[in-house]
């Protein structure tokens, strides 16, 4: 009985959250993805589907998405288990400060690192040819592949690290009393349990790179893949249904690895929850393996580094790759006209979806974690959607579905919430996206959350006569706290970052500023977008901190959850 | 201060947990009403229902059929929030970003009492619990004892109807256990509140209860006074379940005056007490409690066993002695040291046919008619 959930007669405001929450999802997701498999089989839509027998280049594109996935997968994967082995296994100086560099690319918008990739190693880049003087490599697969694995390695990094650190120190030393080896047992014991979580990461990183548009649009070169081929067909040849049925394929892989990844992730919790660890872990003194380790690892931080120095350099420099004299023309040309009002309005927006996602996350995970027996599954599933779909999916379907009023029967249910100005105007559909895109994070924390607290702490709570409403504000929101920061810090910074589903939304009226960054970055001022970028990084770590004080302020009592043991 | 409401009473509880082929039946049936102020122990081996029951008298459960009615007005409609009970829970339950004080003061804050009321009640009983110099603590600053006594403080101040306790003392080590059994039971006589207790330790059931509803695969096996369970138990399942005991089959079983009856048990005639099923019973036992048996080194060639094994634990001896009828335990208490009867020694093993109970064989099936 160690999970239980309540077959307890539900209460008004249970049922009523669920019933918000249901329809909030379908608002968000079902709607705006039916609608797109629906445009898809339009005229011109068939056309594209139809080729994906017959016709070579289309093909083609579906192979490179996939092959994209696949090895940023691999990459991505790799260098996040590098990092966190490391973290856990090795003793040395810095350790903090590679754990906040191996953090690091999670707070910035990707083509920042595709625009600073291009600038140093592309054509006429200034290690490419300021230095080796030679012919860039980096357009297409090579320079996607080093940009996507760069950008997403983190999410690999969190994920493993977490398991490692909860690995019971325990299994290595009876093998260890057994008589093995230090790499048998990493070969036999340690690489096996935490195959469940290399490969949810791997899939977790595949799904970010072939969703990916904007990297493939600033550093793909001719190597296209089905986001930007959507994206193509939509702005470029206005083909609306050609792009949802591009998209339509892209939603395929994309569903199948995270109904995989959930498969994975389900296996990976039996592993980590085996008990409480004990004893030492078995630290790496050996200097060959040490430093070769470390040697690496640095390597990849430095790079790092060099990609961040160069977007924060760059926005200082006055005509990059020509001109290297330090000016504030740049900051200067940003901060007026349109990219002043796009900084106000990305942070607003942002601003504004952030408490909601947040909320969201926190009510999403304790409706499934407290209050549902079934369906506890299905609204996991689509709660978890809005990371696992593709954002050209989402942006094209709400594009599609948000641009006119929605009537039925000829009544108005929905105002027309996407192509306008005023928030109601049109603006709401990008704070439905950023709220769709980043309440999963908060639903995931909170879920993990939740399953640690006793179940009884709820019950008290409502033996003592507290509604449903009362118990999820007084006692298991602040229970989650960590969780729901954790939520809001991410959702502020995945809205402020986000780019696929923006490009569909965006407007004149509502200027969007990821969406002018890769308007900088497409006509070569790169200047201006690095300029754009560093703005944007400083205001989501500003906002972050801020966050963190904010919520950290309103804790009352310190304290740490008691150990319980449900009978 | 003596409440005349609270009596609460459940009929035809049956609780069916999954369904197709994983249907389990948690509770089977289950009848019994409690009286105004009466503490009702429900015990029996883990998974037997009594934790079930429990939660659907608090309302975490809904009983697949049945009722449940406080004061005879039926609580199926009531959220556990709107039902006047207190739990206090195995794991305590107390809230962790919460003090002492607020712990305590949460229902009263719920019924949106003034300020200085709750200041007043919460005082109160922490004062009457030895709590008050902890009332700005967390919980995790206090020992299990205290966090214990928070957690029956929360449930008391907000003077329910119903009491309710999971388990509460098995977290506890055994001193501190036993010490909280008095002081539960102290509150309880005091304040008057209908309680219901599930526990699976005989001893907690022993002392706290006024009556104590045995369980057993999900249905009542007994249910009465700790006296009655302990000295005349229904079945060999509550014998066996309450206390230690020993089983001799007896020879032959005959009606004698009153409710007595006449058996023979080794060789011997004796007139004892005896369940009225038991001679129903193709095969009725003897139940003699350990402590029922005294143990005398064997003089005159008659001898009832060998004794093959004893633990001296100080204030008492225990003896096992293999006889005829199996293995016999005993218990001796204050035992003189050196009159103990050593391992492979002959012994002769006496008891007072008062001390006797008949009762039917386990898993037989008797028609009551």
């Amino acid at each position: 009985m160690a999970i239980r959930r309540q077959s307890a007669k539900l209460d008004i405001f249970t049922k009523l959250a669920i019933f918000v929450l249901v329809l909030i999802l379908t608002v968000l997701i079902v709607i705006p993805v039916g609608n797109v498999l629906y445009k898809s089989f339009q005229p011109g839509g068939i056309d594209v589907l139809r080729n994906v027998y017959d016709n070579d280049y289309t093909r083609q594109i579906i192979y490179n998405t996939v092959w994209l996935g696949i090895s940023v997968g691999a990459i991505g994967t790799t260098i996040g288990f590098l990092l966190a082995y490391v973290q856990v296994r090795v003793n040395f100086r810095g350790k903090k400060l590679l754990h906040v560099l191996s953090l690091l690319p999670l707070v910035s918008p990707p083509f920042a690192f595709a625009t600073a990739v291009i600038v140093l190693f592309g054509r006429a880049g200034i290690i490419s040819n300021g230095i080796f003087d030679k012919q860039p490599m980096i357009y297409g697969y090579k320079g996607l592949v080093l940009v996507l694995s760069i950008s997403y390695f983190p999410v690999a990094y969190m994920n493993l690290l977490g398991m490692l650190r909860s690995l019971d120190p325990a299994v290595d030393e009876a093998a260890r009393s057994l008589g093995a080896s230090k790499f048998k047992i990493f070969r036999t014991v340690t690489f096996p349990l935490l195959i469940p979580g290399i490969g949810a990461s791997f899939l977790l990183l595949f799904v970010e790179a072939i969703a990916d548009l904007a990297n493939p649009l600033v550093i793909g070169g001719d190597y296209t893949v089905l986001a930007s081929r959507a994206y193509i067909a939509i702005s470029g040849e206005y083909n609306i249904a050609g792009g949802a049925a591009y998209s339509t394929i892209l939603l395929v892989p994309a569903l199948l690895v995270f109904i995989i990844q959930r498969y994975w992730s389900q296996r990976a919790d039996v592993v980590t929850v085996t008990g409480k660890p004990s004893g030492q872990v078995d630290i790496i003194k050996t200097p060959l393996a040490k430093y070769s380790l470390l040697t690496l690892c640095w390597s990849i931080a430095a790079f790092v580094v060099l990609i961040y120095s160069m977007v924060i350099m760059g926005s200082f420099f006055k005509v990059l790759k020509v001109d290297y004299s330090l000016t504030l023309d740049n900051y200067r040309y940003i901060f007026s006209g349109v990219g002043n009002n796009a900084v106000i309005t990305t942070t607003m927006l942002a601003l504004l979806a952030t408490p909601i996602a947040g909320l969201l996350g926190m009510m999403l995970a304790w409706v499934i974690v407290r209050k549902i027996k079934r369906g506890g599954q299905v609204l996991d599933f689509f709660g978890m959607l809005g990371l696992a779909l593709p954002g050209t999916v989402l942006g094209i379907g709400y594009a599609f579905t948000f641009n006119s009023p929605i009537q039925i029967f000829g009544i108005t249910i929905l105002p027309q919430l996407a192509g306008g100005g005023a928030i109601f105007g049109g603006a709401m559909a990008i704070v439905m996206v950023y709220v769709i895109r980043s309440s999963p994070a908060g639903q995931r924390s909170g879920i993990a959350n939740l399953q640690q607290i006793d179940p009884s702490i709820d019950e008290a709570s409502a033996s003592l006569g507290a509604s449903g409403g009362r118990t999820f504000r007084k006692i298991s929101l602040p229970l989650i706290r960590g969780a729901f920061l954790t939520g809001l810090m991410f959702a502020f910074a995945r809205s402020m970052t986000t780019l696929s589903p923006i490009i569909f939304l965006t407007t004149p009226d509502t200027p969007i500023l990821t969406s002018l960054i890769l308007a900088e970055a497409d006509t070569v001022r790169y200047g201006n977008a690095f300029a754009f970028c560093t703005l944007l990084i400083a205001i989501v770590l500003v906002t972050m901190g801020l966050i963190n004080l904010i919520v950290r302020k309103t804790e009352s009592v310190g304290y740490q959850p008691i150990a319980v043991s449900a009978g | 201060m003596t409440n005349k409401s609270g009596q609460l009473t459940l009929t035809n509880i049956t609780k069916v947990f999954g369904n197709g082929d994983d249907k389990v039946t948690a509770v089977d049936n289950f009848n019994l009403t409690i009286e105004p102020g009466e503490f009702v122990t429900l015990l029996g081996p883990s998974g037997c229902g009594k934790t079930t029951t429990l939660r659907m008298i608090a309302g975490f459960e809904t009983p697949t059929s049945g009722e449940i009615s406080l004061d005879e007005k039926d609580l199926k409609n009531l959220t556990p929030d709107k039902r006047p009970m207190g739990m206090v829970f195995q794991s305590y339950a107390l809230f962790p970003h919460m003090t002492v004080f607020d712990n305590v003061a949460y229902g009263l804050r719920v019924q949106h009492l003034p300020r200085a009321l709750v200041a007043e009640k919460v005082g109160e009983v922490l004062e009457s619990m030895s709590l008050a110099h902890l009332a700005a603590r967390a919980p995790n600053q206090l020992s299990g004892g205290q966090q214990q006594r928070v957690a029956l403080a929360r449930a008391m101040v907000v003077q329910p109807k119903v009491l309710l306790f999971d388990e509460p003392l098995s977290n506890l080590d055994a001193k501190l256990r036993a010490q909280m059994r008095i002081e539960i039971r102290k509150i309880q006589q005091k304040l008057g509140i209908t309680s219901v207790f599930v526990t699976h330790d005989q001893d907690e059931a022993m002392s706290l209860s006024d009556r104590i509803v045995v369980m057993r695969n999900a249905v009542v096996e007994q249910s009465g006074t700790p006296d009655e369970i302990y000295r005349r138990p229904n079945s060999v399942f509550v014998a066996d379940f309450i206390g230690r005991s020993n089983f001799f089959k007896v020879d032959r079983a005959s009606a004698s005056t009153g409710n007595k009856v006449k058996v023979v048990v080794n060789s011997e005639e004796l007139e004892v007490a005896a369940h009225p099923l038991a001679l129903a019973s193709s095969t009725p036992v003897l139940l003699v409690r350990p402590e029922s048996i005294k143990v005398k080194a064997a003089h005159s060639g008659r001898s009832d066993g060998i004794v093959s094994n004893i633990v001296f634990y100080g204030n008492h001896v225990e003896y096992s002695i293999s006889t005829s009828y199996g293995e016999i335990s005993a218990i001796e208490s204050d035992p003189i040291y050196d009159e103990i009867v050593q391992p492979g020694s002959n012994a002769v093993l006496e008891f007072h046919p008062s001390r006797a109970w008949l009762l039917p064989s386990s898993g037989e099936v008797i028609k009551e008619d």
